[in-house]
Parts: structure tokens; sequence; C-alpha cells
């Protein structure tokens, strides 16, 4: 199954450099979404449904906190898998997260296979 | 109580572990050997930095010599050399800067929480550290990068 992704950054080199270990990955992409805050991602997602959503912390407008907490507030889009993509790896940090609803959290520096390996474990498919 | 010396010690050798790990995970950039850090003083340096507000506070500054922070780029980006602008060798650097700085205070384990404020770059044509701490230096493919790491431990 192809999947449609949204990736949340504020740095463009970051959104490509996820979408390059995407493709590294392994994981076959139906399409990539990009947004540059929690309030561009939200409005993203208003017009379009996507099967994972990568999202960075620290971003301006709307950090990752707040974006997690609303989208975890809407009816429609409560159930929607989220990844955070963080160089904080604090305990207080992922705790955070995950009890906004987080499904999953990834530590800069990653690779391909850490990648691949929390998109599936969120889904509970694989992608081989 | 650990000891200044102690400290230090311990910073530099999770900035070693983290850069390198950095290095080599994100930007396909494996470290050489160690270099000597006082030599970027006074070269043309690409030159990052970014304090950040916690439990503890601090700064962080990353110096690169311009032709490795192209390539850190390139690789990041997965483009060639010749592709890459300016700007985009900014953030890419701004990126290093951010990932090395989490990653270390991450695994400093006196620390409780921390924000990032986003890094700054700049080219000076004769680099002069901005902030006084724990100084490493790498020799990468194209020439070195130095990082500078001040944990403000007061209060904690």
């Amino acid at each position: 199954m192809a999947l449609k992704i949204l990736i949340v950054d504020d740095s463009p080199a970051m959104r490509a450099f996820v979408r390059r270990v995407m493709r590294l990955s392994g994981i076959e992409v139906e399409q990539y979404m990009e947004a540059g805050n929690g309030v561009e991602a939200l409005a993203a997602l208003e017009s379009s449904g996507v099967d994972v959503v990568l999202t960075d912390i620290n971003m301006p407008v709307m950090d990752g906190e707040d974006f997690v907490r609303r989208l975890r507030g809407s009816d429609r889009m409560q159930a929607m898998p989220i990844i955070v993509i963080s160089t904080d790896a604090t305990t207080h940090r992922i705790q955070t997260l995950l009890s906004l609803g987080a499904n999953g959290y990834l530590q800069k520096p990653f690779g391909p296979e850490q990648l691949r390996n929390e998109v599936e474990r969120i889904l509970g498919v694989n992608h081989a | 109580m650990l000891e200044a010396n102690d400290t230090d010690a311990l910073v530099a050798a999770l900035l070693d572990s983290c850069c390198e790990q950095v290095l080599e995970t994100m930007f396909f950039a494996p470290v050489l050997e160690p270099a000597d850090p006082a030599s970027s003083s006074g070269a043309a340096r690409v030159d990052t930095r970014l304090t950040f507000e916690g439990k503890p506070s601090g700064a962080f500054e990353v110096d690169a010599d311009p032709g490795v922070a192209r390539t850190m780029a390139a690789n990041f980006l997965g483009v060639e050399e010749s592709e890459v602008n300016e700007q985009q060798v900014d953030e890419v650097l701004a990126e290093f800067t951010n990932m090395t700085c989490g990653s270390a205070l991450s695994s400093l384990g006196c620390v409780e929480y921390f924000h990032l404020a986003t890094p700054r770059t700049s080219r000076p044509v004769e680099f002069a550290p901005s902030i006084n701490g724990v100084r490493r230096a790498f020799l990468l493919e194209n020439g070195t990068l130095g990082v500078c790491l001040r944990v403000d431990l007061d209060g904690m």
C-alpha cells in the first residue's frame, strides 16, 4: 500500500531530508504533503487526509505540541497517526508528546531503518 | 557533585560522540580524526550559533570550513555540490547545529528540559569564537568542523 505522508517542519532542508530518507527506507509513498508549521498543517489536512503525519516540535506560529493537541481535539483527525521527529530526547519532552496523543517519537539523528521501523510500528503493517 | 573539570571532560566526550553520530547518520560524512579547535580562529568560516533555555541554559556554536559546509549540505539534501545555493548551506548547517546540540543535551544526565532558539548563521572572513565553553574540532574530507558547547549549570 502506498502512503500519503504529511511532513511538518519549518526547515525546507529537513523536509527534503525526510523525503530522501523515506525514499531510501523502501516505503512506498503515493504523495507527500508539506507544511512549515502547525497552522499550515491543519489547513492542509482540512482538504486532504493522510496516512501518517511526521512533525517537528520547535516551529514558529504553531509548534508541534500545540499541533498534536489540536489534531487530537478534532473529531475528524483525532485518530490520525502522528510521529514526532525531534532532536530533544529528554524524558520530559517525550512524555509530554506521547501524553498529548503522538503515536511515535523519532529522535534525530535517524536513518532509513529507524524511520521505516517507526512508520511500520505505528501503522501495524510491513511495507517490505 | 561533579567538579568543573569532570563536567568539561563529560561534555567533551559527549560532543565527540554526538558529532560523529550525527555526521555519519544524517550527513554521510565520517570523522577522519580529531583536529585542533584553535586552528579555525582567524580563518574564513561558516558560523552558526544558538542559545537554549531550560534546565540548564547555555549556548552552542558550530564553525565549518566553507567547503565542509557545502559538502554537508549536498550530502544532507542528496544533490550535487554544484546544485547547492548559499541559503541551503545555511539551512543545513543550522539543522546540524540544532540536532547536535539537542542530541548532546539529551545525553547529558543532568538535563531536565530545554528549548533551542533558532540558529543564526554568519560568514566571518576572520572567525573568532563567540562563546566560552568546551570546544572540539574534527577533520572531515574537505576540511575541519568545530563545535563549542557552554552549559550553565549554576542554580541546578
